[in-house]
C-alpha cells in the first residue's frame, strides 16, 4: 500500500509544477473517478484525484469505488452520484458495452463522461477514451516476448475473464502476433478465467506442471495472472521460460529484478486519473467540447482513443520507468486542451 | 443400511476419480509426473478446508454464507499482523484462526439469540466481513509475508506438499469428532431431528453455536493456507469459495437438510473437482469449452454415483 | 431420494403466503429507511434517483421470483443467472444477427428460458438427484454452451426501440420495468393463493410424501416450478437487455445468486419449502435496494460501504424479528 502511495505522491509533486501554469481559474465542479471495482491497479487514482483537485483548483474530485466488480453496482454508484450533483465522471467501464446505456443517460442529463484506463465499445456517448489500448498492449507484449525468446518457440497465453469482451480482443492480439512469425512461434494453449488469485494459482501451476519443458514463453494479459505466474516461475526457479506480464505489481517487479520475468507491460494509472480529472473539469464547465478532427487513435473498440502510455519494463529501465511515465503524463496533459478540445 | 450407503457414496466418486485418472494418463503424458501430482495435491488443500467449513454447518441443518467473506477477513488480518504490526508467525497464525472462530461465534450467537434463520444472519455478516476487509486494505494486498510461511506453501517431499499436512490432520480430527465424540454426535443428531434431539436433552443453542464456531475456525485455517500458498495476503481470498463450499460436501453425500455428512465423501468430491480442473488444463481444452465440460463432468460423476446407489439399493 | 433423514414436522404447516403481518412489518421498516434517507440526503427523492432505483429494483424482484418459485418446492435453482444470460445472448442473436422483430425475439427467449428450466426439472425428477447438484452442474453447462456459441462477443447493435423502452418513464419517474415486475408478482400471487396448481406446489414443497399420498403429482409440480423459474429468469434477462440496450455476456451468471435468495428469504419464503411470500419477496428486494441506494446517496463509506450494508441489514432483520415476536406475544395474551 505504502509503495503505491509514495509512487503516486512522487508523480504528483513533479506534475504540480507543470500544472500550476495551466490552472487559471478555480471551478466548482464535482467530478468522480470510478473504477470497475476494488483492485490494486486503481490505487494511484486516489492520489491523482487529490492532486488534480489541488493543481487545477477543482471543487471536488473524488475517487469512488463500487464494492464489487459488477456492472449493476457500478451503474448504481454512477446514478446515485449524479443524483448528488456530481457533474462529470471518469469511468473504467465494468463492461465496455453494458456501461453505454448509463453513459448515454448521463449525457442526456448534461453530464459528460470519459472512459479511463479501459475503453467503451463504440457506439458510445463517452467523450473520449484515455487508456491502454488493450489490443495493442497485448500485441506489443507478445512481440516483446517473441523477441526475448529469440524469435522462435512455444508460448502460452494467460488470459482474464472470458465473459469480458476485452479478453476476446487480447486473445486476437496474441494470435495475430504469433501468426506474423509465420510458424516460428506456436501458441500452445490459451488459459482463461485466471482473474481470481486462487483459480490463477491452480491453473498456472497445472500448466507448468504438465508442460514446463515444452513451454518457451508465456504472456499474461491480466493483472492477477501476471502476479501469480511471476511467483510460480520464481518457485520453480526457472529462468529458461521467458515471461511477459502486465502492470507493475511489486511481486512482478521483484521477479524482473531477479531475472525470473523478462518484462512487463506498464500502464499509466496515475496519469489516466490525473489527466482524466483535468479534462472532465474543462468539459463540465461547459466551455469545452471534444474536437472531431483531433489526432484520435482508432482502435477496434473506439474511434476516439488517446494512448495514456504503454511501455515495456525490463531489467534495463526498472528504476527509471516511473520517470518515463511521468514525462508521458505531463506531455499529454500539457497539450490536451489545444489538441483535442474546442474551448470558448 | 446406512453404513452400506455410506460406503457406496465414496465408491461412486472413487470410481469417477479412478476412471478420470486413467483417461488423463492416456490423454496427457505428463499427468503422472511428480511435479503435476504435487500441483494437484497442493491445489486441493484450501478447497478441502473450505468444503469442511460448510460441511459442519450443514451437519446441524444450518448454512454459512459467510465462509468466503470470513476467510478473506482472516487472510488480510494475518497479512496485516505480519506486515504492519510485525507480529511473529507463532503469534499471528493462532490469532488469525482465533479471529475466524470469533466470526463464527458471532454468527452462531446471533442465530440462536434472535431465532432468525442462519442463512440470513450469515448473509448479512458476510457483507460486514467483506466491508471490513475492503475498508482496511482498500483492495491492496499485503505483500511482505515471512519466508517461513511462503516456504511452507511451496515446499514438498517428493510429490507431497507440506501444505497438505494441515487438511489431512483436520480431516482426521473431524472424522473422529463426528464419529466418536459426544459433541460431534450431538451435532448430527440435532441436524437430523432437532425436536427429538431437544427431547433427549441436547441444547440446541450450544450445538448451533458450536457448529458455527467450528465453521469459522475451518474457514480461518483455509485462509491461512491460502496466504501461504499465494505468498501474499490478497483481499480477494475467499471471493470464490461460496459455491465450492456447498458443492464439495453435497456432492460428497451430505444432506442439505442436516444430520448427515461424510468427511471422506467431501474429500473425494474435492479431489474430483481438482482433477477435472487440472485435467482440462492438461488436455489443452479450448477455453470456451471449459465451463461446459466442467458442468458435464460433474453431472456425469454425480450420475455415476447415483446409478451405483440405486443399483446397490435395489439389490 | 438419497435424502432419507427423517425431518421433523414443524408445528404448523402454513400453506399461506407467509403471513401478512410479517410483510407489513417489513414494509414499515422499508418506509422507515425512506424517511431517514430522504431527510438526510435531498437527492434521494429526486425523480432521477427514484427512476433509477425503481429500475434496478425491478430486475432484482424478478430474479428473486425466479428463485422463489423453486424454493416453494423445497428445491433450489443455482442456474438462474446462467439461464438469464442465455436468454440475454439469445435475444441479442435473434435481434441483431437474424433481424427478427422484437416481440418474436422476446417470445423465443422466454421459450428458451422455460426450456432450460424444464430440463433442470426433468433431470431432477428422473435421476432423483438433489436439485442443488443438478442446477449447480447445469449452471456451468448453460453458461459454457453460451460461451461456446457466442465466443462472449456482445450484441451492441440492437434496434433502438429496445434501449428506448429501458429509458421510458411513465409520468415523471416510474419505469415500465417496475410495472412489469409488479404485474408478474400479481400473477404469481394469484397462482399460489387461488389456483389448485399453486396449492399443489406448496403442498409438495411442505411434505412431498404426504402430498403424493393425497394425490398431488409431485414430479410434475417440480418440473413445472423449474420451468416457471427458467421463464422468470429469462424475463429478468430481457429486462436487463432493455435496461442496457445491448446483450452482454457478463450479466447474470453467479452474480444473480445472492440477490435471487435475498429477496425471497428476507420476505419470508422458507428455504425448506412449502411457504412462499410473493409480496414479501418484493419488499425484501426493496429493503436491500433501498439500503444500498441510501448509503450511496449519503456517500457513506466508499470502501467501508459493504460493512454498513451488512450492519444495517442485520439491524433491519432484528427489528422485524422482535416486532413479530412482540406481536405474537400480544395476540396470545389476548386469546
Amino acid at each position: 500500500m505504502t509503495n503505491a502511495f509514495v509512487r503516486a505522491l512522487a508523480c504528483g509533486t513533479v506534475l504540480a509544477g507543470i500544472a500550476v501554469a495551466g490552472a487559471a481559474s478555480a471551478s466548482d465542479n464535482k467530478i468522480a473517478l470510478i473504477p470497475g471495482g476494488p483492485h490494486p491497479y486503481f490505487a494511484p487514482w486516489e492520489q491523482a484525484a487529490a492532486d488534480a483537485a489541488k493543481d487545477f483548483g477543482i471543487a471536488t474530485v473524488d475517487f469512488k469505488v463500487p464494492t464489487d466488480w459488477k456492472l449493476a453496482l457500478q451503474t448504481e454508484l454512477l446514478e446515485s452520484l449524479a443524483a448528488q450533483g456530481y457533474n462529470a465522471f471518469g469511468i473504467f467501464p465494468a463492461d465496455p458495452v453494458g456501461i453505454n446505456s448509463t453513459v448515454a443517460e448521463l449525457a442526456s442529463a448534461g453530464i459528460p463522461s470519459a472512459a479511463l484506463a479501459g475503453c467503451t465499445q463504440d457506439p458510445s456517448d463517452v467523450s473520449f477514451c484515455l487508456g491502454t489500448d488493450v489490443y495493442n498492449s497485448a500485441y506489443l507484449g507478445t512481440k516483446a516476448l517473441i523477441e526475448a525468446m529469440g524469435g522462435k518457440g512455444n508460448i502460452v497465453h494467460l488470459a482474464g475473464l472470458l465473459v469480458d469482451p476485452n479478453t476476446t480482443l487480447r486473445v486476437k492480439a496474441v494470435e495475430t502476433a504469433v501468426a506474423e512469425t509465420n510458424g516460428a512461434v506456436t501458441l500452445l494453449q490459451t488459459v482463461a478465467d485466471t482473474d481470481a488469485q486462487e483459480a490463477a494459482d491452480q491453473k498456472i501451476n497445472a500448466l507448468l506442471g504438465a508442460q514446463k519443458d515444452e513451454i518457451d514463453g508465456m504472456i499474461a494479459t491480466g493483472y492477477i495472472p501476471s502476479v501469480v505466474a511471476s511467483k510460480s516461475l520464481r518457485t520453480l526457479g526457472d529462468k529458461r521460460i521467458k515471461f511477459i506480464g502486465i502492470d507493475d505489481d511489486p511481486i512482478v517487479l521483484e521477479a524482473i529484478k531477479d531475472g525470473f520475468v523478462a518484462g512487463t507491460m506498464a500502464q499509466n494509472p496515475y496519469g489516466q486519473g490525473y489527466i482524466g480529472a483535468y479534462v472532465m473539469d474543462l468539459m463540465a464547465s461547459g466551455g469545452c467540447t471534444v474536437k472531431d478532427d483531433a489526432p484520435w487513435v482508432k482502435t477496434p473498440q473506439t474511434a476516439k482513443f488517446i494512448d495514456s502510455g504503454t511501455l515495456v519494463i525490463n531489467q534495463a529501465n526498472l528504476d527509471t520507468y516511473k520517470d518515463d511515465l511521468k514525462k508521458i503524463t505531463a506531455d499529454i496533459q500539457g497539450k490536451f486542451k489545444d489538441t483535442y478540445l474546442n474551448c470558448q | 443400511m446406512l453404513r452400506r450407503l455410506l460406503l457406496v457414496e465414496w465408491s461412486g466418486l472413487l470410481a469417477a476419480i479412478v476412471l478420470g485418472s486413467i483417461a488423463l494418463t492416456f490423454l496427457a503424458p505428463n499427468f503422472l509426473t511428480e511435479f503435476n501430482i504435487y500441483v494437484m495435491l497442493r491445489s486441493f488443500c484450501v478447497a478441502l478446508l473450505v468444503g469442511f467449513a460448510q460441511m459442519v454447518t450443514l451437519g446441524v441443518g444450518q448454512m454459512n454464507i459467510s465462509v468466503g467473506a470470513l476467510g478473506g477477513l482472516v487472510a488480510i488480518s494475518l497479512g496485516g499482523m505480519l506486515e504492519v504490526l510485525g507480529f511473529p508467525l507463532v503469534l499471528a497464525v493462532p490469532l488469525a484462526i482465533l479471529i475466524g472462530a470469533l466470526g463464527g461465534l458471532i454468527n452462531g450467537v446471533l442465530t440462536v439469540r434472535t431465532g432468525i434463520n442462519g442463512f440470513i444472519i450469515t448473509l448479512a455478516t458476510a457483507s460486514a466481513f467483506t466491508g471490513i476487509n475492503l475498508g482496511i486494505t482498500e483492495s491492496i494486498p499485503f505483500y511482505n509475508m515471512p519466508a517461513t510461511l511462503v516456504a511452507f506453501g511451496e515446499q514438498r517431499f517428493y510429490a507431497f506438499p507440506y501444505l497438505l499436512i494441515a487438511p489431512l490432520i483436520v480431516a482426521a480430527v473431524l472424522g473422529v469428532f463426528f464419529a466418536r465424540t459426544v459433541p460431534g454426535r450431538q451435532l448430527l443428531a440435532f441436524g437430523g431431528n432437532p425436536t427429538a434431539a431437544r427431547l433427549s436433552g441436547i441444547s440446541s443453542e450450544r450445538v448451533i453455536v458450536l457448529a458455527h464456531v467450528l465453521s469459522g475456525t475451518l474457514a480461518a485455517i483455509a485462509a491461512v493456507l491460502a496466504v501461504a500458498q499465494l505468498g501474499s495476503a490478497q483481499p480477494t481470498i475467499g471471493t470464490d469459495w461460496l459455491l465450492l463450499s456447498f458443492a464439495a460436501p453435497i456432492i460428497g453425500g451430505a444432506a442439505l437438510t442436516g444430520g448427515y455428512i461424510s468427511v471422506l465423501g467431501t474429500m473425494f468430491a474435492v479431489v474430483l473437482i481438482a482433477l477435472i480442473e487440472n485435467g482440462m488444463v492438461l488436455a489443452k481444452v479450448d477455453p470456451y469449452w471449459v465451463q461446459f465440460l466442467l458442468g458435464a463432468l460433474i453431472l456425469t460423476a454425480v450420475w455415476l454415483n447415483r446409478w451405483r446407489a440405486v443399483r446397490t439399493g435395489t439389490d | 431420494m438419497s435424502d432419507d433423514a427423517i425431518r421433523d414436522a414443524p408445528p404448523r404447516r402454513r400453506l399461506s403466503l407467509g403471513g401478512a403481518s410479517g410483510q407489513i412489518g417489513l414494509l414499515a421498516i422499508v418506509i422507515g429507511f425512506w424517511v431517514v434517507f430522504s431527510s438526510l440526503a435531498p437527492g434521494f427523492l429526486s425523480t432521477f434517483n427514484l427512476f433509477n432505483l425503481g429500475r434496478s429494483l425491478a430486475v432484482d424482484i424478478v430474479i428473486g421470483f425466479s428463485q422463489m418459485v423453486v424454493l416453494a418446492t423445497g428445491g433450489m435453482n443455482l442456474a438462474v443467472g446462467s439461464i438469464g444470460v442465455c436468454a440475454v445472448m439469445f435475444t441479442g442473436f435473434l435481434l441483431q444477427d437474424l433481424g427478427l422483430p422484437i416481440p418474436a425475439a422476446m417470445a423465443l427467449a422466454l421459450v428458451l428460458g422455460t426450456l432450460l428450466g424444464w430440463l433442470n426439472g426433468m433431470a431432477i425428477v428422473k435421476t432423483g438427484v438433489n436439485s442443488f447438484i443438478i442446477t449447480l452442474a447445469s449452471a456451468s453447462l448453460y453458461l459454457g454452451a453460451m460461451l461456446i456459441l457466442t465466443k462472449a462477443v456482445p450484441y451492441s447493435e440492437l434496434p433502438a426501440a429496445v434501449g428506448a423502452f429501458g429509458r421510458l418513464k411513465i409520468g415523471t419517474f416510474l419505469s415500465p420495468l417496475l410495472v412489469i415486475a409488479i404485474v408478474i408478482g400479481a400473477a404469481l400471487f394469484v397462482l399460489y393463493r387461488f389456483s389448485t396448481l399453486g396449492r399443489q406446489i406448496l403442498a409438495a414443497g411442505a411434505n412431498p410424501r404426504a402430498a403424493a399420498m393425497s394425490g398431488v403429482p409431485v414430479d410434475r409440480v417440480i418440473v413445472f416450478s423449474h420451468g416457471l423459474s427458467g421463464f422468470l429468469a429469462a424475463c429478468a434477462g430481457l429486462m436487463l437487455v432493455a435496461r442496457l440496450g445491448a446483450a452482454v455476456p457478463s450479466v447474470g451468471g453467479e452474480e444473480w445468486l445472492l440477490p435471487s435468495f435475498l429477496g425471497p428469504v428476507l420476505g419470508g419464503t422458507l428455504l425448506s419449502g412449502g411457504v412462499v411470500a410473493v409480496v414479501g419477496t418484493m419488499i425484501g428486494a426493496a429493503l436491500v435496494t433501498t439500503i444500498r441506494s441510501g448509503l450511496l446517496v449519503l456517500q457513506i463509506g466508499n470502501f467501508w460501504l459493504q460493512l454498513f450494508l451488512g450492519l444495517i441489514l442485520l439491524f433491519a432483520v432484528f427489528v422485524d424479528r422482535y416486532r413479530s415476536v412482540y406481536a405474537e406475544r400480544r395476540s396470545t395474551r389476548q386469546r
